[in-house]
């Protein structure tokens, strides 16, 4: 069978690569250990080969119970307990006096029983490399040789001209001494989607399946690489492709992507469409029916621009992306306990308001992430009294002291979830580094590059960081709660709980003990803090942290454990902290991460396009971290402004941003966005400035205490409970109960008919001399307040606002009204049809108001209101 | 509601479907639908009921005993005899011993996934996971092949279920009920009561102006599985509403005496009874759910006081009330974890624990036309893997759907057009039906 493969510009590439000329990698592994001369080595080629061929996989001796009495470690990358399995116990299988009736070789050649079957020839290139070990002393060379640098493909990247079409794969292991070595034949491969590329496992062939792109992932010791395989969605590539204007940087890179897999980008969004989404995604909420037409009026040609960076200086902004960021962080009231019992409400709330005075402020990124990463409860020389006494000013009811204010944000550290040096690895490597470490807890994660000994010594850092409870046997301790009335040596029950009495004292503003958050080098003493960590099998040898993927430190140095993490975060070649964000921020405003699940930066889930990743979080670093810049050159894009319209091209595409993708309403912003469009004026203007109130604002942050109602309609649109490392736990999923929520729900009902925009109607056909009975009221009113019955006065004023409100409903102009109506919840003037439909069944209905009811009902079930698109 | 932290730190309350990760992103294929002709009409299961028991239950200290296995595997739970002569189960799963020739003990079943996420997924769609396809669960499958009635959600999920609609879309998603009912009382269902002043010729009135007005998505859009997953919903949402029919079965205050008795108070007992009421009623797939067998640690007294005696409870009223009403033969059951635990006892906590194993694990099958009374496939002398062929998720998974007439070599299409069997990799247990 003849090939065609048209790789073109790709070889060309690869050649170019410096690297292939740096060493010679040599023959590859099947012509080497063609014969038995060459010496294997039990890291370089044993372990691999065993791993290919499947024997350390789950199921088989990867088992954590082995299978036939032989475990190896899950997945590889133990060489001290594979090489100990294999060479010693009872039935070791190796055997170094006489090396060919050694059990690892008669098994796998069915010499000798074997339940997993044949798996290689005697005389084979396979079977050279595990008898010429065994020969040369079935030695152990991990601790001798170098660590591997980094893996390559070659060729880069892999074109296709039609399906059927083969490309074969090299892969060489550049070792960190600069040694190269050609490992194609001994390395694993996966594809991360067989319906548009398919990948022989033995021996690295990638055939071109359907249309689309993916990648073809290699595994070799700990090194993962990835090269993408294309077969454009369109013979509109190379000179066939059009021209595509580019008015920025972001969709250069766009372009350069879609170019090769023939995909052509939708046309532009209406204006009208950008206002909606662009307040959407930025402010968290629907854009003004005011604003909409101030937007359509406006002539400026910069007018997008202009309207983002305005955007972006509202306190809407600040409040959506601390929502977000209290996602990521994990800001969830029935988590924080540790940090001060019965008091979860005010500390969800001021973690709340710490994270929106900075956002609000744009302090760099980096700077408001370290005050979570190396957050502490004491300031240096603050007295334990002090620190007290500081903390209950926060908690207060009267006139609270501003949390925000703090220089760093402890709560971070004090959820009931995260009190495990294991389990703050987890949290801390999901929230700042959006890296899954789950699998490396246990064995060598079977698609990354993590063993082990990389999460040990991750979490090495952690063990120092602990949330001290106060201990009501310290003396200062018990003489703070016997100052606010509280026995120290009285248990809970019979009525008592010193817990909830201590906190209801602090929030009357006495100063009561705190937990603190402390963090140091050495070790910790107490009942509570943390013990040696000791690798599972390995004595009670003391972890050195190292940071991911990078280097050893001495711990020592530091004051704070925390701090060289810190600053590796910080190092310009970090490839996690500043990406993960930059990612992050990408996924919402596009529904899709250019690394996708946006939470998963790991090697074998490589970006859909590298470049437009790599721009990005350069060029957000160089901005000193500026998170306006990010979202301003994001969504000044085109990318981000293109209609959701498709072409025949794109209409499959959905990682590579070439139209607009469907989301639904976050569960904040929908129900903001419900609550906004049923208000009557006054209460809309309210809400409008009054973001705190609102479910982006604190209403769905605190929780806890207002268990009922608003949390019910909070889980139907999916918000997350922030209890688990997965931005998954956010659910933008349509369900049927959200559609019986839209359709019929109390809460919906009460929404549209009690106290809002219809009632203000109501009141108008009620009163048709609006304008008299406000003249009367005010009258009552001043009589009332005359002979001070306050009582009726108060009524009266009530009445007299809720009329004044409805006054400037204007009832008369139906045409109007359904200006407002479609303004109010689809951001858009009705169209012509529209505009008719709904003047024809105002003019059927029984009032104006009871028609305006009906359409705001069908208004908000419509799929436009709840989907941002 | 039913909620627990795994050992991994993830809360498995929600089970979501997270549709929108991975490449395989639904598609409408709900508006091509087929009418049930494909539905193979000898199967006497029409309806089905999956019992998710979350966390990985134990095998060899439930439906999978081995007295004689040595002390650091064998436990202390000792084996009791059934109503069917020859097969013995745990001494703290009475009822279920009295009914066990309603159902198939299934021994044996083994796979390779042992985290819970993982193996979720495999036991809830018949398939090994694959990172570029969500696969759909029963539920999903079962409400795409067999069309059910109008007025009644298809799929329902008490409270949860991990069962999502995969690459079939967001539209094949359950009802999910959020909570847990009670026996013998009304259990409402938000949105689902109407409100004081809204009569059912006010929703039709609503519902038909809904049509007007939400045209603003072309036909195109149409293709997106977000717009025909809302269009979906909201059609079963009215369809819903204007029928008493979903009112009165989700009412447990309903139910007779005779039938309540069956169970036990416990939630999971109550929801049992609710699912036999849906299916009863007319409704499709039901799942219910039981957490909590993730026994890393005091394995053995959290079995006996928190997790088999709902359980027994629970399932026993199951199997009885079905058979009761008459429900049995036309209603197929699957009852499984997503393994089993690991045989021999771990030392982390006092009494001891056992961890995740999926080489050996137990699934119940009943009802729909399979034979109860038997035990299929078995494990060896101490549970530790199959004793001769393992019996495969997928098999269980074929021989479940084979029982409600869906031929599992049929082909659907991905989004992305690509062609995928219902089961990819399972063979139906012949034994059930021989």
């Amino acid at each position: 069978m003849i090939f065609r493969f048209t790789l073109g510009l790709a070889v060309a590439l690869a050649l170019l690569e410096p690297a292939a000329f740096a060493a010679d990698p040599g023959a590859p592994i099947r012509e080497r250990f063609a014969d038995s001369q060459t010496q294997p080595s039990f890291q370089k080629h044993v372990l691999p080969l065993m791993s290919k061929l499947g024997c350390s996989g789950r199921a088989c001796h990867g088992s954590f119970q082995g299978q036939g009495g032989f475990r190896l470690s899950l997945f590889g990358y133990d060489f001290k307990q594979d090489h100990e399995a294999l060479v010693v116990g009872d039935a070791p299988r190796v055997n170094l006096e006489s090396p060919a009736e050694s059990l690892v070789l008669l098994k796998p050649t069915m010499q000798e029983d074997h339940g997993g079957e044949k798996v290689i020839d005697e005389a084979s290139w396979q079977y050279n490399i595990l008898a010429g070990w065994i020969r040369s002393g079935a030695i152990d060379d991990s601790a001798v040789n170098s660590e591997i640098g980094r893996l390559e493909i070659q060729p880069a990247e892999l074109i296709f001209g039609r399906a059927g079409e083969s490309a074969p794969l090299r892969v060489l292991a550049h070792w960190r001494d600069g040694a190269i070595e050609d490992v194609t034949d001994i390395t694993r491969f996966r594809t991360n989607d067989d319906s548009v590329a398919k990948v022989d496992e033995l021996t690295g062939v990638v055939t071109a399946e359907g249309r689309g792109d993916t990648h073809i992932v290699a595994f070799y010791d700990n090194g993962v690489a990835a090269v993408a395989a294309m077969l454009p969605a369109s013979d509109k590539v190379g000179p066939n492709y059009p021209t595509i204007a580019a008015s920025t940087k972001v969709d250069e890179l766009i372009a350069a992507k879609l170019r090769k897999i023939g995909v052509v980008p939708s046309g532009l969004c209406s204006d009208e469409e950008f206002l909606r989404r662009a307040s959407l995604d930025i402010c968290g909420a629907l854009p003004m029916p005011e604003e909409i037409r101030q937007f359509r009026a406006n002539a400026s040609p910069d007018k997008r621009a202009e309207k983002i960076d305005e955007l972006l200086l509202r306190p809407d902004y600040a409040a959506w992306w601390t929502t977000v960021i209290c996602d990521i962080t994990g800001n969830n009231a029935d988590q924080l306990e540790i940090a001060g019992k019965y008091l979860e409400p005010e500390s969800a709330s001021n973690w709340y308001d710490w994270i929106y005075r900075r956002v609000s402020e744009n302090t760099p990124y980096d700077k408001m992430m370290e005050g979570l990463v190396l957050a502490v409860g004491r300031r240096p020389s603050q007295s334990y009294a002090d620190y007290c006494a500081e903390m209950t000013s926060y908690v207060r009811a009267a006139d609270p002291a501003d949390f925000s204010q703090r220089d760093t944000m402890p709560l971070f550290w004090g959820r009931r979830n995260m009190q495990k040096p294991q389990e703050k690895a987890l949290m801390f490597s999901y929230t700042f580094l959006g890296v899954r470490l789950q699998c490396a807890e246990c064995h060598k994660h079977p698609f990354d590059q993590w063993t082990q000994e990389d999460f040990n010594s991750f979490q090495a850092f952690f063990t120092g960081v602990v949330y001290r409870r106060q201990d009501r046997r310290d003396p200062e301790v018990a003489a703070m709660m016997r100052a606010v009335g509280v026995d120290p040596d009285a248990g809970k029950g019979n009525g008592n709980n010193p817990g909830r009495q201590l906190a209801q004292a602090a929030r009357e503003g006495k100063t009561t003990p705190f937990p603190e958050l402390v963090a140091s080098s050495g070790p910790q003493k107490g009942k509570n803090g943390p013990k040696q960590i000791k690798k599972p099998n390995a004595g009670a040898r003391v972890i050195t942290p190292k940071v991911l993927g990078g280097e050893e430190v001495m711990l020592a140095n530091y004051s704070d454990p925390r701090q060289p993490l810190m600053d590796w975060m910080r190092s310009p070649e970090n490839p996690y902290f500043a990406r993960a964000w930059v990612n992050r921020v990408w996924s919402r405003y596009f529904g899709v991460g250019i690394i996708d699940p946006p939470d998963d930066l790991n090697l074998a889930n490589p970006p859909s396009n590298a470049e437009l990743m790599d721009y990005l979080t350069t060029g957000f670093v160089h901005s000193g971290y500026d998170m306006k810049w990010l979202h301003r050159t994001i969504a000044a894009s085109d990318a981000y402004q293109r209609s959701r319209t498709t072409n025949e091209t794109n209409a499959l595409d959905r990682r590579n941003f070439s139209h607009a993708l469907l989301r639904r309403l976050p569960a904040e912003v929908a129900l903001d966005a419900i609550t906004m469009a049923t208000a009557g004026g006054a209460e809309r203007d309210r809400l409008h400035g009054d973001v705190r109130s609102r479910y982006i604002g604190l209403k769905a942050t605190q929780g806890g205490s207002g268990r009922g109602q608003r949390e019910y309609s909070l889980g139907v649109f999916g918000r997350p409970d922030r209890v688990t490392t997965c931005d998954c736990e956010r659910s933008d999923d349509p369900t049927l109960l959200q559609s019986l929520f839209l359709f019929n729900d109390g809460e919906m009902h009460k929404l549209i008919n009690a106290g809002g925009w219809i009632a203000d109607l109501q009141r108008v056909e009620r009163y048709p001399d609006i304008e008299e009975q406000i003249s009367r009221t005010r009258a009552r009113l001043k009589q009332q307040e005359q002979h001070q019955e306050e009582k009726r006065a108060a009524a009266t004023r009530t009445e007299l606002a809720k009329l004044q409100a409805a006054s400037l409903a204007n009832i008369s102009d139906r045409g109007a009204l359904v200006e407002e109506l479609y303004l109010r919840t689809v951001s858009r003037m009705p169209g012509g049809d529209e505009r008719a439909a709904a003047l024809e069944l105002l003019h059927g209905a029984d009032s104006v108001s009871s028609g305006m009811r009906q359409l705001l009902w069908v208004m908000l079930n419509t799929k436009e209101f709840i989907l941002n698109h | 509601m039913s909620s627990h932290v795994f050992c991994d730190g993830i809360r498995r309350r929600d089970f979501l479907a997270y549709g929108a990760a991975g490449a395989g992103l639904s598609l409408p294929a709900f508006l091509e639908k087929t009418v049930i002709g494909e539905v193979n009409p000898a199967a006497r299961g029409k309806s089905a009921i999956f019992v998710q028991l979350a966390g990985g239950p134990s095998h060899i200290d439930t439906f999978d005993l081995k007295p004689d296995a040595p002390d650091a595997n064998r436990g202390e739970f000792k084996p009791i005899k059934t109503n069917v002569g020859g097969v013995e189960i745990c001494e703290h799963l009475p009822k279920l011993a009295q009914c066990a020739d309603k159902y198939a003990i299934l021994r044996g079943v083994s796979h390779t996934l042992a985290a819970h996420d993982l193996g979720t997924k495999y036991l809830n769609t018949g398939n090994r996971p694959l990172p570029s396809l969500e696969f759909p669960g029963y539920g999903a499958v079962i409400m795409k092949e067999l069309s059910g009635d109008p007025d009644l959600p298809h799929f329902v999920a008490v409270p949860n279920t991990p069962q999502s609609g995969g690459y079939l879309g967001p539209a094949y998603g359950a009802l999910r009920t959020g909570k847990t009912p009670k026996v013998g009382e009304r259990f409402s269902i938000r949105g689902l009561d109407l409100e004081k002043g809204i009569t059912l010729e006010d929703i039709r009135k609503q519902q038909d102006l809904l049509k007007r007005f939400d045209a603003a998505f072309s036909d195109f859009d149409k293709r997106d599985p977000l717009v025909s997953g809302l269009d979906e919903f909201n059609e079963r949402a009215y369809a819903m509403l204007t029928s008493d029919k979903a009112r009165q079965a989700f009412d447990l205050s309903r139910e007779s005496p005779s039938i309540n008795l069956m169970f036990g108070d416990d939630g999971f007992s109550a929801s049992c009874l609710l699912a036999t009421r849906l299916v009863e009623a007319g409704v499709r797939f039901v799942t219910v759910s039981l957490g909590g067998w993730d026994t890393h640690a005091d394995n053995f007294t959290q079995l006996k006081t928190k997790l088999l005696p709902p359980l027994d409870a629970g399932l026993a009223g199951l199997f009885n009330a079905l058979s009761t009403k008459g429900l049995l033969d036309s209603t197929s059951v699957f009852v499984t974890g997503e393994f089993g635990r690991t045989p021999k006892i771990n030392q982390r906590s006092a009494e001891g624990g056992r961890d995740h194993y999926p080489r050996a694990m137990f699934c119940l099958l009943a009802g729909g036309g399979m034979n109860g009374g038997q035990v299929i496939g078995e494990s060896d002398a101490t549970a530790a893997g199959p004793r001769s062929e393992a019996i495969a998720p997928d098999d269980v998974a074929a021989s479940f759907y084979k029982s409600v007439g869906i031929d599992v070599t049929k082909e659907y299409h991905t989004p992305s057009g690509r062609p995928v069997m219902i089961v990819r990799h399972g063979k139906p247990l012949t034994r059930l039906w021989s």
